[in-house]
């Protein structure tokens, strides 16, 4: 996938009011309309946010779409899926 | 005519508001008291308007249009991404003077985007709820304020060259203005901090006194030949603000930077550097 799709999808999910409310409504609807494979989909919805950036994303954008959108906002939480270094995110609350 | 009377390179750091309490006591209120400082030079500075000169964080610009460098000249409100204590109100825009900054820049190879109306982000709204409305304050007038935002945090990045012409430019511009302003510019960023990154959390304090040191002394040259992939290795993608620095530096044409505050915070993952640029 592109990463200029996958940064427009994040950004409407970090600013977007209209798209939140449909991504939590049906998440694979929602994403139904844009050119994604079935992985890229689950990249998506498994918040795997480490490969996003292997891809190019904008570390602003999956840090913005993990806050706003994803079960579990905490940034600790964020930092474990990102494979944090721990002597940095040790200092890092909440 | 309109005149320079100096400015600042200030932090615009959102985990302060978030987690104040998180570092020790004695280095957040050093890191508070410095935007007091601030407030208090640029109130002394007599400014009649600010210009402050900062960058999306890929908030209020999306993936349809990027702009490389965009000036408010309408009404104004912020920030959208609102804080415990930076909550969103509104600016007081100076439109006639952003109007002929852009309408200037077209006359001499500047075409700025324009924001009509425009909602900041708080790379705009920290320095300037804590100095230019703080400084209203102490002063008890209104201190006008501009945003300018480059693309410092969202690729394809203004180049450091293009930022120094910007600079340039807009020194050149405000200095035209046929009214009476006493006119400060705020550079606001860095230094060093990793943003949604693996390394968030790093603070690297070599690199911020190399960027502070070429700062205080004026070194925009040694600045902007700090490569990208100098400042991402030690500074990280957050410390692309630098352009945010140099583009301040050289619309002042300052002649020497005065540090007031310097702080590695790493609870607030960034090193905060605070510098008063000085005309004289």
């Amino acid at each position: 996938m592109k990463r200029d799709v996958l940064e427009r999808i994040l950004w409407s999910l970090s600013v977007d009011r209209f798209s939140k409310s449909k991504f939590k409504e049906n998440p694979e609807k929602y994403l139904s309309r844009f050119p994604l494979a079935p992985e890229d989909v689950e990249m998506i919805l498994s918040f795997d946010v480490k490969k996003m950036q292997e891809m190019g994303v904008n570390p602003m954008l999956t840090m913005g779409y993990w806050i706003e959108m994803s079960p579990d906002r905490r940034m600790s939480s964020y930092n474990k899926k990102l494979g944090s270094d721990a002597q940095y995110s040790a200092s890092i609350k909440g | 005519m309109a005149e320079i009377v100096g400015g600042f390179l200030v932090p615009h750091d959102p985990v302060m508001f978030v987690a104040p309490d998180a570092p020790p006591a004695e280095q957040a209120k050093a890191v508070w008291d410095a935007y007091e400082t601030c407030a208090k030079r640029l109130a002394e500075l007599d400014a009649s308007t600010v210009i402050i000169i900062g960058n999306d964080h890929y908030m209020l610009f999306g993936t349809t249009c990027l702009p490389q460098y965009c000036i408010a000249t309408g009404h104004t409100e912020g920030p959208l991404d609102q804080l415990p204590g930076l909550k969103k109100e509104e600016i007081p825009n100076n439109e006639s003077l952003a109007r002929y900054i852009s309408n200037e820049g077209k006359a001499s190879g500047f075409d700025w985007a324009e924001a009509r109306s425009f909602t900041t982000d708080h790379s705009f709204s920290i320095p300037y709820q804590l100095i230019v409305k703080r400084a209203s304050e102490i002063k008890g007038t209104t201190i006008k304020a501009i945003p300018v935002y480059i693309a410092s945090a969202v690729d394809p990045f203004i180049t450091k060259e293009r930022c120094i012409e910007l600079g340039r430019h807009l020194n050149s511009a405000i200095t035209q203005f046929p009214d009476a302003e006493k006119v400060a510019v705020i550079g606001s960023g860095g230094i060093s901090h990793w943003v949604g990154t693996k390394e968030s959390g790093r603070v690297n304090e070599a690199f911020d006194r190399q960027v502070i040191e070429h700062c205080c002394s004026m070194q925009v040259d040694a600045l902007a030949a700090l490569t990208d992939d100098m400042v991402l290795e030690n500074g990280g993608n957050g410390a692309m603000e630098i352009r945010n620095f140099i583009c301040a530096m050289t619309a002042i044409d300052a002649k020497r930077g005065h540090l007031i505050e310097y702080q590695p915070v790493p609870q607030w993952v960034t090193g905060l550097g605070f510098i008063e640029l000085c005309v004289e």
